[in-house]
């Protein structure tokens, strides 16, 4: 166990930073799901607690089903947690109202195809909607704070393009600047890397890294990608059917029975630069040539 | 980028509102009996300044009894519909929807044969019948469109869809049994008819309730926005996504209800003002609202007027006008916005 | 003058009336039988007698006329019949000042009735009186010739797929009752869709047709036996079928011609001598309208 990771319930380490108060503080939060109100709860989410600081970025690991999304809308406040509570800057999230929780967190989710024709820069002009009144038309301010999101996802030329014409990786930077142009503290994605190729994905996850250290951001993505939240994250929360199995940094978490547990792939873990681990597929060749390996002895 | 302004929404309304007035006056002037425009200029001036007796009794009677709340009705149910597809189209974010996809002017039908049926010789018997059945029907959709406490997209469009077809099937059965000659005057009602003016103490009611229906709406419209983007994502947004599409289905409905109790369903306004005011003006509800308002209004006059005169002096149901101006146009706007 | 109409609404008739515009075929003939066609300003597109009426201006048709240009010919009386006209029509006139007057003859009586009363308005009183008279003394000559003679069972056909017939209270049922028939259809009111399979159990003697129905080239029995079913009916095998003119249907003086025709074809021995032939063909009436005339053609 590395003296870097955190126990779930808080740490002297906790106490000491005094002058830097956690941002987000999730406190046993626990969610049940049922599809109808008969039925019994069939999906949960078992108490998780975990802490992130202001210019943070924090990677909700799991395989798929692992109640990662759930945490996500816990922590965005569009669910209301069974037990436990979510906390941003010592309030709690439940307790604010939908306006001025706009104004805190914004989420970049999977985007379904849009109905209607948009165009890019009224797209983003939307992030604004919780400042505004009665028709909520744009001032100028709201004007030059769009187009600073879009120059921040590196999409100015793109304002007058309709959306339906651009690119999937262009679109998801549309969608972002409108989530950078709420101005938030906290910035929430859900599974934003899915469809784009390994290119895209280290680039947003930079550029992730770069809006949360320039506008202090909390950064919270959920993704199944663990080599990007190896890469990029300052603390994983890993997940395994809706239970908070560890908190802490990449190197604490990726342990590799742990991992193999979770994700039920042979993996090797080695020790990379920065002290970030670095995931690997294990070759199954390697293991027939080692009868007596490790891997065989904990298979058996 | 070009936010939408105040200034540009005041604009173009003031443009549809120029197009409307021009296109009242030909409908004014146009008809089985020709009217000159000084003619007609001389008539509107001598009733504004009280002296309408001195008018020849036929001018009276054509212009101000016949054209003029004939053009009136068409202005008001045209704006009715197309805001009601245009909330329809939000609230179910279906390009697809028109103010009659979730049944309320098949209940609004089956009110009006019911009460064609048991109270013909009551003047608004009808009008009275389909309002209600409207009414009754946009309750038990609501209803039935719900689910975990809110009304569902997907579960709304099957709740209106099934009723529709339900209550086509009990009208279309009792067209057959019920083998009263009353009923033929259904086939014009159903197509949409702007012959029969509204009753005199109707007038105000339907005046207020399209100005508090279009109103609702447009509260919304910056809401509206957002919610075609994805309901979740308005919900991060800060919109009360509950309340807004509360208020856009009852809004909504209740302008259909209005406009279907007053002349009947017309057809294809409510699908096409919207999509053809979105082509010339943009997607943005906080436009889009007071411009489909407006082409309503200009579309239902001018497809009027063309119902009168293409075949005079027999008069078509404005409906079976619609319906052959729609089609063409929708595969036009299809086509374009596919490019 | 004031008058309450068939639908029981009191109007106020202008006198004298100079411009009469009228909304369906049978009130038109009715007028020019009331030796008051001149003064018909405006017919609908559907009125085809007499001749005259087919030149008139027309204001439309019957379900949809233009208010308009009945407005601009300015008439004192508008008349129209509940059997044809829209009601939305009627009020929409009333509403304007004009005086409308509706029929809605339920029984050849109603309709005499409805004539004297339109004699009256229009100060054809005494002319109107005479054709009364005379159509009532045929009638009662004919209901002499035919009392003590069973009535035929018949049906009659408005319209064949999907069949329809005619309802008792209605006065074309009571016009074949005159005629000596009775309609096999019990339903109450207006222009019943009946199953065939009814009718096959009713089994009736003959079936009657309004001249309209059919087609010129073919004799009827032929047009009957292609459609299914129909060969069973003992009327068709028999050929016991009565094509009558149109003007049955149509409630004007000329009505009592039709009555008296149709009587002929189903009771041919009480007209004896120079009866038309009865048996293995159909029955045709000598055509009296201007109607399409298969017995001329024969």
């Amino acid at each position: 166990m590395s003296a870097a990771g955190t126990s779930a319930t808080g740490s002297h380490e906790a106490h000491s930073r005094l002058a830097d108060t956690p941002r987000l503080a999730v406190e046993q939060a626990s969610y049940a799901y049922s599809p109808t109100r008969r039925q019994i709860p069939t999906f949960t989410l078992g108490a998780t607690s975990f802490q992130a600081r202001q210019r943070e970025l924090v990677a909700i690991l799991g395989p798929n089903a692992s109640g990662k999304s759930t945490l996500l809308q816990l922590i965005a406040g569009s669910l209301a947690p069974l037990s436990g509570r979510v906390l941003l800057d010592g309030i709690e999230i439940g307790s604010l109202d939908a306006r001025t929780r706009a104004q805190r967190i914004a989420v970049v989710q999977q985007h379904a195809p849009l109905v209607f024709p948009a165009i890019a820069g009224e797209f983003v002009l939307q992030g604004r909607h919780p400042y505004g009144r009665a028709l909520h038309l744009a001032n100028e301010e709201d004007v030059t704070l769009a187009q600073n999101a879009l120059a921040q996802v590196g999409a100015e030329h793109l304002a007058d393009r309709r959306m339906d014409q651009l690119s999937g990786g262009e679109k998801q930077r549309i969608i972002l600047a409108r989530a950078l142009a709420q101005q938030p503290l906290l910035l929430l994605l859900d599974e934003p890397t899915l469809h784009l190729d390994i290119g895209a994905q280290v680039e947003l996850l930079e550029r992730l890294r770069r809006l949360a250290e320039e506008n202090r951001y909390t950064v919270i993505v959920v993704t199944h990608e663990l080599a990007l939240a190896a890469e990029f994250a300052d603390q994983v929360v890993l997940l395994h059917r809706g239970k908070c199995l560890r908190v802490g940094t990449p190197a604490a978490v990726y342990q590799r029975e742990l991992l193999e547990q979770v994700f039920e792939a042979p993996l090797e873990i080695e020790a990379g630069p920065a002290g970030r681990p670095r995931v690997s597929l294990r070759s199954r060749q390697a293991d027939i040539a080692r009868p007596d390996s490790a891997d065989n002895r904990t298979r058996g | 980028m070009r936010p939408l302004t105040l200034r540009r929404v005041l604009w173009t309304c003031a443009l549809l509102a120029g197009v409307l007035f021009a296109v009242c006056v030909a409908a004014l002037k146009l008809g089985a009996v020709p009217i000159s425009v000084s003619d007609l200029i001389v008539s509107l001036a001598r009733v504004a300044i009280g002296r309408s007796d001195q008018l020849p009794l036929d001018y009276r009677l054509i212009v101000f009894d016949l054209r003029l709340p004939r053009i009136v009705l068409g202005a008001l149910v045209g704006a009715a519909l197309s805001v009601a597809g245009a909330g329809y189209q939000a609230l179910l974010r279906n390009p697809l929807a028109d103010p009659y996809v979730l049944g309320v002017s098949s209940g609004s039908a089956l009110g009006a044969v019911l009460a064609l049926q048991f109270a013909p010789q009551i003047a608004f018997a009808t009008p009275l019948g389909a309002f209600v059945g409207a009414i009754l029907t946009i309750t038990g959709v609501y209803y039935l469109g719900r689910r975990e406490g809110q009304l569902d997209s997907t579960t709304l469009l099957l709740a209106g869809i099934i009723s529709a077809s339900f209550l086509s099937a009990i009208i279309m059965f009792l067209m057959t049994t019920l083998a009263s000659r009353d009923l033929r005057g259904m086939a014009f009602w159903l197509m949409g008819d702007l012959s029969t003016p509204l009753a005199p103490n109707l007038r105000w009611f339907f005046l207020v309730a399209l100005v508090v229906g279009i109103g609702a709406i447009y509260t919304t419209s910056a809401d509206l926005n957002l919610l075609v983007t994805g309901e979740r994502e308005a919900m991060h947004l800060g919109v009360d996504v509950t309340r807004v599409k509360l208020v856009v289905y009852v809004a909504a409905s209740g302008l259909t209800a209005l406009a279907v109790s007053a002349s009947g369903a017309i057809g294809y306004v409510g699908l096409l003002v919207p999509h053809a005011m979105r082509f010339l003006f943009g997607s943005d509800y906080r436009l889009l609202i007071p411009a489909s308002a407006l082409g309503g209004a200009i579309a239902v006059v001018l497809a009027d007027t063309l119902a009168r005169t293409i075949i005079a002096p027999t008069e078509l149901p404005v409906g079976a006008m619609t319906a052959i101006a729609g089609a063409p146009l929708f595969i036009f706007l299809l086509r374009r916005s596919m490019r | 003058m004031q008058v309450t109409d068939d639908l029981g609404r009191t109007i106020e008739v202008p006198q004298p009336v100079r411009r009469i515009v009228s909304l369906a075929p049978n009130l038109t003939e009715t007028v020019f039988a009331l030796e008051a066609g001149d003064r018909v300003v405006g017919d609908t597109s559907a009125d085809d007698f007499p001749a005259a009426a087919k030149s008139l201006p027309h204001v439309g048709d019957v379900l949809a006329p233009s208010l308009e240009e009945i407005v601009a010919l300015h008439p004192d009386l508008v008349l129209a019949t509940n059997d044809l006209n829209r009601r939305a029509t009627v009020e929409a006139l009333a509403r304007m000042g004009f005086a409308v007057y509706v029929t809605h003859p339920q029984s050849i009586d109603d309709v005499l009735n409805s004539t004297a009363q339109i004699a009256r308005l229009i100060g054809a009183g005494p002319r109107g009186d005479a054709v009364i008279a005379g159509m009532r003394e045929r009638l009662d000559a004919l209901a002499k010739r035919l009392s003590g003679v069973p009535p035929r069972r018949v049906l009659f056909v408005v319209w064949t797929e999907p069949l329809m017939s005619v309802g008792k209270h209605t006065f074309l049922a009571d016009a074949l009752s005159r005629a000596g028939a009775q309609s096999v259809v019990d339903i109450a009111d207006g222009w019943p869709q009946v199953s065939f399979e009814y009718v096959l159990k009713l089994q009736p003697e003959y079936l009657v047709f309004a001249g309209s129905l059919r087609d010129a080239n073919a004799p009827p029995e032929e047009q009957l036996s292609k459609l299914p079913g129909w060969r069973d009916l003992d009327a068709v095998r028999d050929g016991k079928i009565a094509v009558v003119s149109s003007a049955i249907d149509r409630p004007t003086p000329r009505m009592v011609d039709a009555i008296e025709e149709l009587a002929r074809l189903l009771h041919p021995e009480v007209f004896a001598p120079g009866a038309a032939a009865g048996g293995g063909a159909a029955l045709i009436a000598p055509e009296t309208s201007t109607e399409a005339c298969l017995a001329c053609a024969r």
